[in-house]
């Protein structure tokens, strides 16, 4: 999964630039208002989190701009301003939830998954496909019980894929939900994880589209 | 306690009972002289006509006790008493005729002696008569002041309660006023005695208004940017917990060092601020040589300037006395050079300089960093205003805190390109 963070300050911007990784989701930072469009502009991002006190653009107006535009995007708020009539005016015009500052990375998380999770179109916070089920805020999987070890390459690279059954992802797209910027790409990465996780949840699990991409079917 | 009803009460009071003390002493007076004439001209006309009368017509006296307040004498030649309506009464033959006092055992009498040409006759009245007729005139004259006394000492009563009841309205006014509502009294309606009390008094409540207007304003502002670096502390120390090898964990724990040293920077720029404001700083200002603070705020910054390899120096130090607080201008300066060192680049140059200009000291601070847009120079004097320079540290208070100072010395900065175009220039005028 792939986030773009748009925060001025350096420390902050940092901290959850490098926390969020953590939890195996790509994030890619911007510290202004102007450059967060540009981004907007060239990716394609899973979920924006999104300060409000920005230079040059502050983040309402980008908000207001991308839903003016139709972007759907789910945003997430995040900001120092927490008068009423700020988380109302945030919320009004179209983020999808308000976080004040000062939060922690675990609440931060479990904001994303829960809007990660509304997305889908899912209520329970585990994703259960046939025998296989993932829960993305413990990150356990298990395959028919049997718990599974994954690494945080193959979880997201499985995560992408399970989080929209049935639907083919390229692998460009799989590498974007892998990779932030500046991060070294190597050319059959996807492939590699693609036949780790084959040998872990079964060769018929992930099936390949021939010239397309790759795809998990909606009943296994 | 003093009050002005009552003094006016008493006061009033005590120059009513002067003044009618006078009108009856006075009255008494006028109306004894005035009896006293016409009693002197009854007894002058009785003796005449007396005087005129046979002995025998006279009436015999009987009574021993004196019971007229009348006597007749008629005395014979060699002082021989002929008739006497009062034997009693003893008055002794006058050795004048006319008009003389003398005393009986019955008071004293006034007595007028006429001559006829072989008998003096003596004709007497007492004389507490007329005394008794003019204390009945006096009498007469005031008792009705005396009535009206009490009543007017009511009316006064009544008439300054009435005077000073829109003193009662301020003062519950006053008293429903709370820091939170500092709203004017009202100031329509009143006395022109109280009104400029009152107006006063709303004068002090606007003031007041403001101040803490702007101390609510300020904490706000405070409160809101301290959030900054207080999350940055928070998810460092997140990550520091996380932290799996001891590489991570010490990289963890000096990004949390930055955070600390970040958020204590802060508070310590919050309180240079709030000594500046104006109803805090108590300190006087006394002749300060700002040439001495600048060497004392370049040689305190070095070390920054020498870890960022940016020469700062004095260029030019002419001695200026001014009034100032030797410490807030030392804050002021330090404040100024740590901006140019922290905005120059590695191998920049930073010059502080004291000259003289139209009688005033010109305090100028010149780096070769990137200098502030045209548009952004009036609005970096707004505390927690950050330009678009991300990646210098910074509270957004220095130039605040800078403009603060400079107000208080009546200073005027101005803030222009530095030479040759380049970086930023920030002088400070101080009228000598």
């Amino acid at each position: 999964m792939r986030l773009l963070l748009v925060e001025d300050d350096a420390m902050i911007g940092q901290s959850v630039h490098k926390g969020l990784r953590r939890f195996g989701w790509s994030v890619d930072w911007v510290r202004d208002g102007r450059a967060a469009e540009l981004a907007l502009q060239n990716e394609a991002y899973d979920g924006v989190l999104l300060d409000l006190g920005l230079p040059r653009i502050d983040g309402l107006e980008v908000l207001r701009a991308q839903r003016r535009k139709g972007n759907d995007i789910p945003v997430l708020v995040i900001t120092a301003r927490d008068a009423i009539e700020d988380r109302v005016e945030g919320l009004d015009v179209g983020a999808d939830d308000y976080l004040v500052k000062p939060f922690n990375m675990e609440e931060l998380a479990a904001r994303i998954r829960a809007l990660m999770r509304r997305r889908a179109g899912r209520a329970s916070p585990v994703i259960a496909l046939g025998d296989l089920r993932l829960n993305p805020a413990t990150r356990e999987v298990t395959l028919a019980g049997k718990p599974l070890a994954l690494s945080a390459r193959e979880l997201a690279l499985l995560s992408a894929l399970v989080d929209r059954p049935g639907a083919v992802l390229s692998r460009s797209q799989l590498e974007e939900k892998l990779y932030g910027w500046g991060e070294e790409v190597e050319s059959n990465t996807v492939e590699v994880y693609i036949h780790m996780l084959r040998k872990k949840l079964g060769a018929d699990f992930i099936r390949t589209v021939r010239g397309v991409g790759y795809m998990v079917s909606k009943s296994v | 306690m003093k009050s002005i009803r009552r003094e006016l009460l008493l006061w009033l009071l005590l120059g009513l009972v002067v003044t009618v003390a006078a009108a009856a002493i006075s009255t008494y007076y006028q109306a004894r002289r005035e009896a006293k004439e016409l009693f002197d001209y009854q007894l002058k006309q009785l003796a005449l006509s007396v005087s005129n009368e046979r002995l025998s017509v006279l009436p015999q006296s009987h009574a021993r006790e004196l019971e007229e307040d009348l006597a007749i004498q008629v005395w014979g030649q060699n002082q021989k008493l002929l008739y006497s309506s009062s034997p009693d009464l003893e008055i002794p033959r006058q050795p004048r005729p006319g008009y003389s006092n003398v005393a009986t055992r019955y008071g004293r009498w006034r007595v007028f002696g006429v001559l006829g040409h072989d008998k003096l006759v003596q004709v007497a009245q007492p004389l507490s008569g007329y005394e008794e007729l003019a204390a009945a005139m006096a009498f007469r004259v005031v008792s009705p002041l005396l009535v009206i006394l009490p009543l007017l000492g009511a009316l006064v009563w009544l008439t300054v309660r009435r005077g000073l009841r829109p003193l009662t309205s301020v003062t519950s006014a006053v008293r429903a006023r709370t820091p939170a509502a500092l709203q004017p009294l009202p100031e329509s309606d009143l006395p022109e005695e109280v009104q400029p009390l009152v107006h006063a008094l709303n004068d002090l409540l606007g003031r007041l208004g403001r101040a803490m207007a702007t101390q609510k304003g300020f904490i706000a502002d405070a409160a809101h940017e301290l959030r900054t670096p207080l999350t940055a502390v928070q998810l460092q120390l997140e990550l520091a917990r996380w932290a799996t090898t001891t590489a991570e964990r010490e990289a963890a724990f000096d990004d949390l060092q930055r955070g600390v040293s970040r958020a204590i920077h802060l508070v310590g720029q919050l309180l240079t601020l709030a000594r500046q404001e104006p109803e805090a700083s108590e300190r006087l200002l006394q002749p300060t040589d700002l040439s001495e603070i600048a060497r004392l705020a370049v040689a305190e910054q070095t070390p920054l300037a020498v870890a960022r390899q940016v020469d700062v120096g004095v260029s030019d130090a002419v001695q200026s006395v001014i009034q100032g607080d030797p410490e807030a201008l030392r804050v002021m300066l330090s404040n100024l050079v740590d901006n140019a060192i922290r905005y120059s680049p590695a191998g920049g140059r930073v010059d502080v300089a004291v000259t003289h200009r139209d009688h005033h000291a010109l305090l100028t601070v010149q780096d070769t960093g990137p200098g502030i847009p045209i548009a952004d120079r009036e609005r970096v004097f707004d505390r927690f205003f950050r330009g678009n320079e991300l990646d210098v540290p910074g509270s957004g208070l220095g130039l605040a805190i800078v403009k603060g100072i400079a107000d208080r010395h009546l200073a005027t900065i101005q803030l222009d390109s530095g030479a040759g175009g380049r970086g930023l220039s920030v002088s400070i005028s101080f009228p000598m």
